[in-house]
């Protein structure tokens, strides 16, 4: 006996219907994705190119320098930020300023480089191989012992105008008489904060903590005059702030030049692949198929439940009741005793079967209720062995 | 749309020009190689949507017995299909190898056969028929799902069949008696035999013996021709899963036996399966036909989680009986459901048939009770002995009212059932 059905188009009326149904339950969520992505895609194209980096031109927050930035901009100075030393170096032409803003530690070879340009420097932050190199010894790293405020206390007509600087615990010491240092420490004489000098037909300035740039600190004594003066000496200033990605020529520290020149393309190739193998064994061949499951209760379910009540209530007596009834059901039947035999007769009959005292069958049978689970247990086993010994007779 | 390794692989292959010459334009030109690819072979691969199937499949087949679905798969497109076809089915119908390569050249035809192994009793239904076309390249294929609808109905395995030849014997033997070893107000005068030593002298008919020359015993044939009523409970207690199977498995088969045996005995078996109304029944079939019948009637009927309504259940089965007959309830002992339920509306009907209750027992319980291990083992074998007490004290009112019970295991419900229906035919009590 054999049934056929009638023959199907798969690209039949069903199949037309089942597609239909299939773009008007999905329409709705793929309306709201598609405006989904187009907001990201506007806030993404709209908003501001801002930074969360420190000391970076374009972060709004307290470790930037946006104030400062922005403010130098409307004055008609031209600030550029560069982030590899090669456009350092081929931006600071003479007649600029080129601000070494150094949040990285530079090598040597870049130091040497940075000091063949002609531009006016600002340094900030130097480390002491910086300030070596870029101020031909003149100055070098010291602390400060007590941060406050300092007042100029030098010839320096930027100094001057700025009269007071915030200071923390960088502070600057002038190593030989070409340089000169302002905002001194009272307490260490010969240490301030900013040192200014000429080197080689070029003004050098440094400045010990960039503190007195950032958005949070730049408004505190004068740091927004000495700012303003020492980075708008000139209509362009070209703030350079290395980077870890971009390396310098040479013998750099990043990354990329630990790998080989194709890694790039190769890594691309992977992902074309990764992308191919993920179409190919995505696409399922034909939907999956449901089982409609039966109720898959055991039986004994309720009775282990009741279990559970018991041990859940430390029901010990009706436990033992419930095992002591058993255990003389099963031994009255086995001895042919009537259903109905009433507690004095199973006693007998037990003890004339296994030969035990009465006394001690009527009190496993009929004794007090255990207290403990111990003494439950030792009931339990001790109802077994009288029914073993039932039975073996 | 479903892509094929070989896009994978031609993929793959993009490294050795990458290698080569190791800039990213050659990557993103390989890239559109590929897409172009997929393109073409998309474009020239044969419309899944002009492929005709037709579904060839056997109407039923037993639990456990192998089958087979068919599929007939025509190309009626312009050019060829070359590509896959899955017949996708329920799991429980044991469709493995269930995926068909096919080349067909336009108008051609391939039948594909997929085998079935049931795993489960009822009806299994066929889901859809995914055809993946490819293009000549192999690299990337259309797909379309259409239903194509196809209906197996699985019946009840009978695995109790193989009980059914030594009952029959023993039904033998119950024929052709003499009244020396049953002698009952149930058995019929069957015919007149000569006397042979072992025979009871009482049987001796003494008005045949004078007509002729020889001694001539009477011989006694079971009762024939009597009604059985089966009543398949298949109310929530019917749902409970005893071992891998819910109780109403083990109930069916025991009804198969039964139904079988009976009609051998010739008597009229008719089955009705009941919760709180009727949902299935087999009634005036015989012979040959009513095995299949009821098997057929049998496989789709699950349990519905319901309470049994047990009165209306009684008014059923008064409904289809006139004369005195032997009622089989197929249920479970469950304490609760049996007082409340069960207990006042069978003590008229048994008043009026004979009635068995026949139900499921769980080793689980049994085993629960012997298991004394720990304080928890203990105190689930004090639940488990509180629940046999139950039971026993329900066993007890129920042969009060005159009802026959067999308790029994799954594995052993059938026979025990069928032998308790032979005691009775012995007995007279039909």
């Amino acid at each position: 006996m054999t049934d056929q059905s009638a023959p199907v188009r798969i690209g039949g009326e069903r199949a037309r219907t089942a597609a239909a149904r299939r773009w008007r339950r999905w329409r709705l969520p793929l309306l709201i994705a598609v405006v989904l992505g187009i907001s990201v895609l506007f806030s993404v194209l709209i908003r501001p190119d801002l930074s969360g980096d420190p000391l970076a031109i374009n972060n709004p927050g307290p470790l930037g320098v946006r104030a400062v930035a922005q403010v130098l901009g409307r004055q008609g100075v031209h600030v550029t930020e560069v982030r590899s030393v090669d456009a350092a170096v081929a931006a600071a032409a003479a007649g600029t300023t080129l601000a070494v803003v150094e949040t990285l530690p530079l090598d040597q070879a870049d130091l040497e480089r940075l000091a063949r340009t002609p531009a006016d420097l600002v340094v900030v932050d130097g480390t002491d191989r910086t300030l070596q190199e870029l101020t031909d010894g003149a100055v070098a790293n010291a602390w400060d012992h007590a941060p406050g405020v300092r007042y100029a206390d030098c010839q320096d007509p930027d100094a001057v105008a700025a009269r007071a600087v915030s200071s923390s615990d960088y502070a600057l010491a002038a190593l030989d008489t070409r340089a000169t240092v302002c905002f001194a420490d009272p307490g260490t004489p010969g240490t301030g904060s900013y040192a200014v000098l000429e080197l080689g037909g070029r003004t050098v300035r440094v400045l010990a903590d960039s503190a007195v740039l950032t958005n949070a600190h730049v408004t505190e004594a004068g740091n927004a005059a000495l700012a303003l003066r020492v980075l708008g000496k000139h209509d362009q200033l070209t703030w350079y702030r290395p980077t870890l990605l971009s390396p310098s020529t040479g013998a750099g520290t990043g990354i990329g030049v630990a790998l080989p020149p194709f890694a790039g393309p190769v890594a691309a190739w992977l992902g074309l692949l990764v992308l191919v193998v993920a179409l190919w064994r995505a696409r399922a061949f034909g939907r999956v198929v449901t089982e409609p499951l039966p109720v898959t209760v055991r039986a004994a379910e309720t009775t282990v439940g009741r279990g559970r009540l018991y041990r859940g209530a430390r029901a010990r007596g009706h436990a033992a009741a419930a095992l002591r009834a058993g255990t003389a059901r099963r031994a009255a039947s086995r001895l042919g005793l009537a259903r109905s035999a009433d507690a004095r007769t199973v006693i007998d009959a037990l003890a004339g079967a296994t030969g035990r005292p009465p006394a001690q069958v009527a009190d496993l049978l009929y004794g007090p209720p255990p207290t403990d689970d111990a003494a439950l247990r030792a009931l339990a086993r001790a109802l077994d062995q009288l029914e073993s010994e039932v039975h073996h007779t | 749309m479903a892509l094929s390794w070989r896009t994978a692989a031609l993929a793959a292959v993009g490294l050795v020009p990458v290698l080569l010459v190791p800039v990213y334009a050659i990557v993103l030109g390989w890239a559109l190689l590929v897409v172009l690819a997929v393109a073409v072979d998309l474009l020239l691969a044969g419309s899944p949507r002009d492929v005709v199937v037709r579904r060839v499949l056997p109407g039923s087949v037993r639990l456990t017995q192998p089958s087979r679905s068919e599929l007939v798969v025509t190309n009626e497109g312009r050019r060829r299909l070359r590509g896959q076809v899955r017949d996708a089915w329920q799991p429980s119908a044991g469709a493995t190898g269930n995926r068909h390569r096919v080349s067909l050249p336009p108008g051609e035809s391939a039948r594909l056969v997929t085998p079935l192994l049931p795993t489960r009793r009822g009806d299994r239904l066929a889901d859809r028929v995914t055809v993946r076309s490819f293009g000549p390249m192999g690299l990337a294929a259309r797909q379309l799902s259409a239903d194509v609808p196809g209906r197996l109905r699985v019946l009840p395995e009978f695995a109790s069949r193989r009980h059914l030849p030594s009952r029959l014997a023993r039904l033998r033997e119950m024929d052709g008696r003499t009244a020396v070893q049953i002698r009952g107000a149930g058995t019929e005068f069957d015919s007149l035999r000569e006397y042979v030593i072992g025979d009871d002298v009482r049987s001796i008919d003494w008005r045949a013996t004078a007509r002729r020359s020889e001694v001539v015993v009477r011989t006694w044939r079971p009762e024939r021709d009597r009604r059985v009523l089966i009543v398949l409970d298949t109310s929530r207690t019917s749902a409970a899963r005893i071992g891998d199977l819910p109780r109403i498995d083990a109930s069916i088969e025991a009804a198969l036996l039964l139904s079988a045996l009976a009609s051998h005995a010739g008597d009229r078996v008719d089955l009705i399966a009941h919760d709180r109304r009727v949902r299935a029944q087999v009634t005036g079939t015989s012979g040959g036909r009513m095995l299949p019948a009821l098997a057929d009637a049998l496989a789709p009927v699950d349990p519905a989680l319901v309470e049994a309504d047990w009165p209306a259940a009684v008014a059923a089965i008064r409904q289809r009986l006139s004369q005195r007959a032997l009622v089989v309830l197929l249920t479970s002992l469950d304490p609760a459901a049996v007082s409340t339920g069960l207990l006042p509306a069978v003590g008229p009907l048994a008043h009026d048939h004979t009635v068995v209750l026949a139900s499921v027992a769980d080793p689980e319980v049994a085993e629960l009770t012997r298991n004394r291990g720990t304080v928890s083992d203990v105190y689930d074998a004090a639940a488990a002995e509180r629940t046999e007490i139950e039971r026993a004290a329900v066993l007890v009112r129920l042969r009060q009212r005159g009802v026959e019970v067999v308790d029994a295991l799954p594995d052993e419900l059938a026979p025990r059932l069928a032998d308790a229906y032979l005691a009775l035919k012995a007995a007279g009590r039909l």
